[in-house]
């Protein structure tokens, strides 16, 4: 098998975008998680507070997902840009 | 060395990957269900039948992405037919061991979480296990949809006919494997404890189920977004590049 250069460069682009996203979701996944956790208890001891908690909630775990949106753009970017 | 040597050893990789890395979740997970029962059942012993209904439930759930992994291992390692592959197809077994394999860690620890809440629901408030468990397998159910989702991408790997068999198509593959088995592992934690917190909500609150369940609901799908980057980043690798 004859390997060339950009051969192995695009290759290597390809894994790493897997290698990106695939553990660039981790954290955002447990960290939002333990947010929807917290809110879903206090919502259960007071549910007239359900909106307040949600917002906040939200607002938390669109913070928490940043990383994996940069993730995503690196995963991106080796697919389709890097030449 | 033919081809087919090769590919045949790399789907016996594949498979023992799957079954290797997918068991690790569902003990984890139903080991910490069987935790929360044990105690439930010593502050409640009068209870303890109940409790244990729940956690055989609970633990059958968290069992299933597991069962995935099996099967893919069994399909991997007993029927699949090397001989006229190309070598790509190999590490494609590789790149659904790893899809299927690390996708089971996630929803196996996740659904230990709403499981073992339930448990400690039911012992606190023995009429209450209709709610609890209900809400149980709703959190349960959608912790594991990245599981699932890691489980039907190692199938397409599997089975997708290759037309190249080059080093960029390999490392297409492998990259889509590591990308959405890899990327299931936070979301169905973190989904599973948004779940546990709601089942602990329930238990001790049942009139509040409605507005937990949509809260778990909204939390959980915002929790399971990077996973859906994964599974796009994993399908463009395998379809596009």
């Amino acid at each position: 098998m004859e390997i060339t250069g950009a051969d192995l460069i695009r290759a290597a682009a390809l894994l790493g975008a897997g290698i990106a996203m695939g553990f660039g979701a981790i954290g955002p996944g447990v960290g939002e998680g333990y947010a929807a956790g917290r809110a879903c208890e206090g919502v259960a001891r007071s549910p007239e507070n359900s909106g307040l908690l949600t917002r906040t909630m939200l607002v938390g775990q669109a913070v928490s997902e940043s990383t994996g949106i940069y993730s995503l753009v690196i995963a991106l970017l080796l697919i389709f840009v890097v030449k | 060395m033919e081809t087919a040597e090769v590919v045949r050893a790399l789907a016996y990789l594949g498979g023992s990957i799957a079954m290797g890395f997918g068991a690790i979740g569902a003990g984890i997970g139903e080991g910490y269900a069987a935790h929360q029962a044990c105690a439930g059942t010593a502050r409640q012993p009068a209870v303890s039948s109940p409790i244990q209904r729940t956690m055989l439930i609970g633990q059958a759930m968290a069992e299933s992405a597991s069962i995935f992994a099996l099967i893919v291992a069994m399909m991997l390692i007993l029927v699949v037919d090397p001989s006229g592959s190309t070598f790509v197809q190999g590490v494609a077994f590789i790149g659904a061991g790893i899809a299927v394999g690390f996708g089971a860690i996630g929803g196996g620890i996740g659904c230990g979480f709403p499981a073992g809440s339930a448990c400690q629901g039911v012992a606190r408030r023995p009429e209450g296990q209709n709610q609890v468990t209900t809400m149980m397998l709703i959190a349960q159910g959608v912790s594991q949809g990245p599981s699932v989702l890691s489980f039907v991408i190692a199938l397409l790997l599997m089975y997708r006919a290759y037309e190249s068999s080059d080093l960029v198509t390999m490392a297409a593959v492998l990259g889509a494997g590591i990308s959405v088995g890899v990327g299931a592992i936070g979301c169905g934690i973190g989904s599973g404890y948004a779940g546990g917190d709601a089942c602990t909500g329930v238990g001790r609150w049942p009139a509040s189920r409605g507005a937990v369940m949509r809260t778990m609901l909204v939390g959980q799908a915002v929790s399971q977004s990077t996973s859906i980057y994964a599974l796009l980043i994993a399908l463009l690798m395998i379809f596009v590049a």
